[in-house]
């Protein structure tokens, strides 16, 4: 079981570079690169709320709960 | 107020401390391993001495089991203080040029208290050679020796557990 983290394709939706989400929401590129590489063991709320106001999505856009690989859906 | 790295620190201060003790360290292990492998050679070779025609030993060389269970006794006491000076200035390095809070140093504090426990039970050993060879050898178990190691042995367990919280705010984005 674990949360995996899908920033990259929220990313290529947006058409946005990691450098300049960086910029926008003031997390270094390496932080970022951490929380895209799914090395991330946390993540603040505010850095949540910022990667969510500059990509004008939703935290479980970014944010999947997987059960051994197989993603949970609401309906399971 | 003392300033806990860089230069002129007490961790700067206790490492020039530390390498002062392990020469000093290491010159008497160095002794006493040569003690210890001269010792058992002593007799056979006074007794070749006195084959020797024209040769003869002045004085009192006679050495028995009890010196060699003795320097036996010093050269745990010494390899095992050899061992934890090592470990406590690789423990410094790393408080010096970072972060103690690794996994490593964690680590490193386990064997110091692993190796301070061998260090008192050897002394059961010694007590063991002591009554074969009939020897009169001072190596009482120490009770604040114990209290010492579990101390050790606590702050590893602490290290382990700061490690652990380091790692996970190094990975809070």
């Amino acid at each position: 079981m674990s949360i995996s983290v899908k920033l990259d394709r929220v990313l290529l939706d947006r058409g946005m570079s990691l450098t300049e989400l960086s910029e926008r929401v003031g997390v270094t590129i390496a932080n970022l690169s951490i929380l895209k590489t799914g090395k991330a063991k946390a993540i603040r709320f505010s850095t949540l709320e910022a990667i969510c106001k500059e990509l004008n999505c939703q935290p479980g856009d970014i944010l999947f709960f997987e059960d051994d690989g197989r993603p949970i859906r609401h309906d399971d | 107020m003392i300033r806990a790295i860089g230069k002129g620190s007490l961790a700067s201060i206790l490492a020039v401390g530390l390498h002062i003790v392990r020469v000093i360290v290491w010159i008497a292990f160095a002794g006493l391993s040569a003690a210890l492998i001269a010792i058992p050679l002593i007799p056979p070779f006074a007794e070749w001495v006195a084959h020797v025609d024209g040769a003869s030993i002045e004085g009192d060389i006679g050495v028995d089991a009890g010196d060699f269970v003795e320097v036996l006794r010093h050269f745990i006491s010494f390899g095992v203080a050899l061992y934890v000076v090592e470990r406590l200035l690789e423990l410094l390095k790393t408080l010096r040029f970072g972060s103690p809070f690794v996994k490593e140093n964690a680590r490193r504090f386990r064997n110091v208290g692993v190796a301070l426990l061998i260090g008192e039970l050897s002394k059961i050993a010694i007590w063991i050679l002591a009554a074969i060879f009939d020897a009169d050898v001072d190596a009482d178990l120490d009770f604040m020796a114990f209290v010492s190691i579990a101390a050790v042995l606590v702050l590893a367990e602490v290290f382990r557990e700061g490690a652990r919280m380091k790692e996970e705010q190094d990975l809070t984005v």
